[in-house]
């Protein structure tokens, strides 16, 4: 069966790897369009080599997250592209304070990069990073739109350090790309360009205990100058980053307790998966059966738990005048087998074999949230997230193969 | 709202140039942060009294700093929230730049880009 397909000049000049030819790193995904080259120019090695060049790889899958600063999100970036394997690093040979991540499937791409003002622009306009003005959406869109389509694109680079946007570096599409940020759901051109987006909701008390958490070691800081940075933030923050928590495919919602009355220290947690009915290649995660309310505590004969125990809910309900559907955890994992028991009774966790979010989660142990839903959820939106990737190249490959046919 | 009576507070720091500031800095216990870290830092602040802001630690402060001034006119006005707007960004800078020197090894570091040198050379039989 042969697939004839018309290349543009454009697509062409997509990522080229120039490879031995013994090397086939190519997936059965990848169109490949090989050259011979026999004319040597200088420094390129003597002889012949094969160039392929994956060109059109249209497949790139555009992941979102939005997540206030302070608040989980580079977490969750490296147990999502631990789900995929490797380890994401900043581009080698690049600006050492670039906030790119790049592995083998995925490259993460930090929103900041797209301020339009630094940080003087930013104190001579009396305007937050949150602030829509301080950000360019039509080059947020356009950058976005050209990775999807299998352009390479030279992005700016914003450095936290010096406040300064430095000249750009470049990026090759990648099979997965993660946009995080303050604001990847806000513009809604580049939101219809998401596969997927995921919101990262903590309530304020939450904040509150993780700012004091990383913040106090810092010299100058004090409980006064926590409480005053959160609460200057907080209009802008609710105006311009809380609304996009109805766009989201999913929300992470991280809660104080309920089951240690009176409980001021923040420990344990009680986590929201709230998961949105209906949306292409996503089926949520559920316990017992899908569509009824269940209240469950795993603790009892077959599993002894310390204080304060474990307890999940399930049900549908209505979040922004959408169906979805709420997972909850309310305490924290103390032992493996308490983990592997929890695992073993939630049903389209999109796992490929017994035990593997029980695995995800103790390679990352050292990991704020590895003993509590924060990073259960996450490792379970990250088995999502690739259960989705695997659906969409495979519908895509379908396509070309069923027009050749008809 | 999340009350720290419970926490305990200890001020270990004995700084005598550090400029006047009359806001303690009280350590909590957190026992995942290694003491040596906190050591470190402490003999940070002797030694970059005297020299000019660098570094991030430094930024922080300094901010925090022209953010209470900047609050102290007008607490509601552009400015005030954006100078906090960056503290925020320097703190978050500050904890990225704190867990990356956590995991780095110098070794594996050195080794990374050379491999050939004798203290990198690894033997497979």
């Amino acid at each position: 069966m042969e697939v004839s397909t018309v290349y543009t000049t454009q697509a062409l000049n997509s990522t080229c790897s120039i490879s031995t030819p013994a090397k086939t790193h190519l997936g059965s995904h990848q169109k490949q369009v090989v050259f011979y080259r026999r004319t040597t120019k200088s420094g390129s090695g003597g002889g012949s080599c094969v160039i392929t060049c994956s060109a059109g790889d249209s497949q790139t899958v555009v992941i979102g997250l939005a997540a206030d600063s302070g608040c989980g999100k580079s977490t969750f970036m490296r147990r999502l592209t631990s789900v995929f394997g490797g380890a994401a690093e900043p581009p080698k040979g690049g600006n050492p304070d670039s906030n790119t991540l790049i592995s083998d499937m995925t490259t993460v791409i930090c929103l900041d990069d797209y301020h339009s003002l630094d940080r003087t622009g930013r104190k001579e306009k009396g305007v937050t990073a949150l602030d829509p003005r301080a950000n360019d959406f039509d080059l947020m869109y356009e950058q976005v739109k050209a990775l999807k389509s299998g352009v390479a694109v030279d992005k700016p680079i914003y450095n936290h350090v010096t406040g300064l946007l430095d000249p750009p570096e470049l990026i090759k599409p990648p099979k997965i790309l993660v946009i995080e940020g303050l604001h990847p759901m806000f513009d809604d051109r580049v939101r219809d360009l998401l596969d997927f987006s995921i919101y990262l909701d903590i309530s304020n008390e939450v904040k509150f205990a993780w700012k004091i958490q990383r913040d106090m070691a810092e010299r100058g800081h004090s409980l006064e100058s926590i409480k005053a940075s959160i609460e200057a933030r907080k209009p802008d923050f609710d105006a311009y980053i809380d609304p996009q928590k109805q766009y989201a495919d999913a929300v992470i919602e991280v809660l104080p307790t309920q089951l240690i009355p009176d409980d001021n220290e923040g420990k344990v947690l009680r986590v929201r998966l709230i998961m949105k009915e209906g949306v292409e290649h996503f089926s949520p995660v559920y316990l017992f059966d899908e569509g009824s309310t269940i209240s469950w505590i795993p603790c009892g004969r077959k599993l002894t738990c310390s204080y304060p125990g474990i307890k999940f809910s399930y049900g549908p309900d209505t979040y922004f005048g959408n169906e979805v559907s709420i997972l909850e955890m309310d305490g924290q994992f103390d032992r493996l087998d308490e983990l592997i028991y929890v695992e073993s009774h939630l049903s389209n966790i999109s796992t490929k074999f017994y035990g593997e979010v029980t695995q995800q989660m103790l390679k990352h142990a050292d990991f704020p949230g590895s003993n509590n839903g924060t990073g259960l959820f996450q490792t379970i939106v990250g088995l999502k997230i690739r259960d989705l990737y695997e659906q969409l190249t495979s519908s895509k490959t379908a396509a070309p193969l069923e027009a050749t046919k008809a | 709202m999340a009350t720290l009576s419970s926490l305990s507070l200890v001020t270990t720091r004995a700084v005598a140039n550090v400029p006047d500031t009359t806001v303690k800095v009280p350590y909590l216990n957190q026992p995942w942060k290694r003491v040596s870290q906190l050591g470190c830092r402490r003999m940070q602040a002797f030694r970059a009294v005297r020299a000019a802001p660098d570094g991030i630690s430094e930024k922080v402060e300094k901010s925090i700093k022209e953010a209470q001034e900047a609050c102290s006119d007008d607490p509601a006005s552009g400015e005030c929230v954006a100078a906090w707007d960056e503290v925020e960004e320097l703190s978050a800078a500050a904890s990225h730049a704190r867990d990356k020197n956590k995991d780095s090894d110098p070794l594996e570091n050195y080794c990374k880009d050379n491999p050939e040198t004798d203290e990198c050379r690894t033997y497979d039989n």
